[in-house]
């Protein structure tokens, strides 16, 4: 079933102005329940102008926005409920963080929904608990968190709305490679858990070829590629092209295919390498173990 | 949306205007106010108009922008041009209720005073408009720099200026993402009363003051890391010298302001 939709999108910043710029032009997609697609593209493609129209943080120019097939401007008032639904963390979402403590702050979001205290208490637990705080950090000022804890303190203030579609802008930049695996994991956990709808900006095509369903590939304002995962990253030669990368692994395994050493068929991540280099072994007489 | 924004903003473009000495320019607009404000008469004033159509069309810049500069202040010069109206008196009656009384004097002084405040507004925004702020600051630095031996220190007065003009569309851009993320977290501006209201900003304002003093630190040791130490014995990359261009504006405005001085004495004041 389609969830979110887009018809025709369209969306300029500041039009009229010598600095005009189309950031989204004629973007037609629908997001499936209960996939996670990633979206990619290269800096300035239009990424996160296409996620910002999704909760109505954008109005397009022209184009709709559909929720379960509803146009989410149908009634401009009616638009703060569609952003409960679908919620939204930014890029950098630290920057964004207030309260005195990260309880308070996970709370924000909830509270706008004027929940009832018990409710928003123990959605605070809960989506504090997906993202691994611990309770103690949980009566801490969120400014005196690493950096790591402050991301996912803001991710967990999106989690507690309980979103219908979670929309993430790059979760993952500026982490360290264990800070990165671990918000990935979480992304991965809560959304198997609740059915949740997921959109992933991201550059890292590692981490887009380990989690993600379907792959959006955005180019110049438009949809280049919009297909399953190992479909995209199919296209290495197109991808390079649009100066964008497949993971390593892919590279590495298809230039062996290349020289005859290798067929390769869906290589992706490291632990789909790892069995592969393993079998590929095996054939050529080598033990392994 | 905030970004939307243009006052003080530039506006690069190849015209004349444009290429003309940030200092000239500083110059030309002070000259530029006492030509508003010379004129007593409507040829005058005509005149001063004349030579702003002039300036904007060498600016080069659409005429959109230009009415932008003057729509935020649209309010205040309707304010006074309507107080004008009904307090000045002086020249035939032309009607009157209750209290209020309109002559033609105030229609006259009301219309007068409204081209003035736009002109004066519009030409200074040439100003910012075609002039980038580290040009002005530049400018602005070299023409006070004499009162350095009045032991002000010019530089670093210049030096605050640049990087508070930088950093204005930065924060802008800043409380833009800041007001995006919270509206995303279902914050409401829009609605309530005044105290609902200034409540509602602290989700805004908290991260807003973290996040300057976090860019004013990390700007301080990235200026000591390349041993910047304030004026003293400070070379420039930008050398700025007058070419002929700019000494053929200054003519031209003194021109025009001794002409209008010369109106003012043969033709008679309407005010
Ligand atoms: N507020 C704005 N005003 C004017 N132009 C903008 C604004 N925001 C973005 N743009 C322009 O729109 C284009 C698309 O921007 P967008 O932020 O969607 O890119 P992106 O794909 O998310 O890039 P990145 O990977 O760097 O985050 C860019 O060329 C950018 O310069
Ligand atoms: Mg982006």
């Amino acid at each position: 079933m389609t969830v979110l939709q887009t018809e025709n999108l369209c969306y300029t910043y500041s039009p009229g102005m010598p600095f005009e710029h189309t950031a989204l032009h004629d973007i037609s997609i629908g997001f499936e329940q209960g996939e996670l697609t990633a979206i990619i593209g290269h800096t300035g493609s239009g990424k996160s102008t296409l996620v910002q129209h999704l909760n109505g943080l954008l109005k397009p120019a022209s184009g709709r926005v559909l929720l379960n097939g509803e146009d989410i401007w149908a009634d401009p008032k009616n638009i703060r409920n569609i952003r409960f639904r679908v919620g939204m963390v930014f890029q950098y979402p630290e920057h964004q963080l207030f309260e005195d403590t990260v309880e308070k702050d996970i709370a924000f979001g909830p509270r706008n929904m004027g929940l009832s205290e018990e409710e928003i208490d123990q959605r605070v637990k809960e989506a504090a608990e997906f993202v691994g705080l611990s309770a103690s950090l949980l009566k801490k000022s969120p400014f005196d968190l690493s950096g790591g804890e402050k991301r996912r303190t803001a991710i967990a203030g999106v989690m507690a709305m309980r979103p219908e579609v979670l929309i993430l802008d790059e979760p993952t930049a500026g982490l360290d490679p264990h800070g990165r695996d671990l918000i990935l994991e979480q992304i991965d956990r809560y959304r198997r858990k609740n059915g949740t709808t997921v959109l992933l900006v991201s550059h890292s095509m590692e981490d887009v070829a380990r989690i993600a369903d379907k792959v959006l590939v955005m180019q110049h304002s438009r949809v280049a590629m919009y297909d399953t995962a190992p479909r995209v990253f199919d296209r290495a030669a197109e991808l390079e092209e649009m100066g964008l990368s497949v993971p390593a692994v892919t590279r590495i395994f298809s230039q062996l295919a290349d020289k005859g050493i290798a067929d390769h068929d869906a290589v992706y991540t490291l632990e789909q390498a790892e069995q592969a280099a393993v079998a590929l072994l095996k054939e050529k007489g080598v033990t392994v173990c | 949306m905030l970004t939307d924004i243009t006052i003080g903003q530039y506006f690069p473009a190849p015209s004349l205007l444009h290429r003309l000495d940030p200092r000239m320019k500083l110059i030309l607009t002070v000259l530029w106010i006492a030509m508003v404000f010379v004129p007593k008469n409507w040829f005058g004033l005509l005149l001063a108009v004349a030579f702003l159509v002039l300036c904007i069309a060498l600016s080069g810049l659409p005429g959109r922008l230009i009415f932008k500069s003057i729509r935020p202040i649209l309010p205040l010069i309707l304010f006074t041009s309507i107080l004008n109206i009904f307090y000045v008196s002086g020249g035939r009656l032309l009607f009157s209720w209750w209290i209020f009384k309109v002559h033609t004097g105030g229609l006259i002084t009301a219309a007068f005073i409204g081209i003035r405040i736009i002109c004066l507004i519009i030409g200074s925004s040439l100003l910012t408009y075609t002039t980038s702020p580290t040009a002005l600051t530049d400018a602005l630095e070299r023409l006070l720099s004499p009162l350095k031996v009045l032991h002000l220190q010019v530089h670093e007065l210049a030096m605050m200026m640049t990087i508070a003009l930088r950093f204005i569309p930065t924060l802008i851009e800043e409380t833009d993402k800041i007001m995006s993320a919270q509206k995303a977290r279902g914050a409401d501006f829009e609605s309530g009363g005044l105290m609902k209201r200034v409540k509602a900003m602290i989700p805004i304002l908290i991260p807003l003051f973290v996040s300057a003093f976090r860019r004013a630190y990390e700007l301080a040791t990235a200026m000591e890391c390349r041993c910047y130490q304030g004026g003293e014995g400070r070379t420039r990359m930008k050398q700025l010298h007058l070419a002929r261009r700019d000494y053929l504006s200054l003519a031209v405005s003194l021109a025009v302001l001794a002409l209008l001085i010369v109106m003012n004495i043969l033709i008679d004041p309407v005010l």
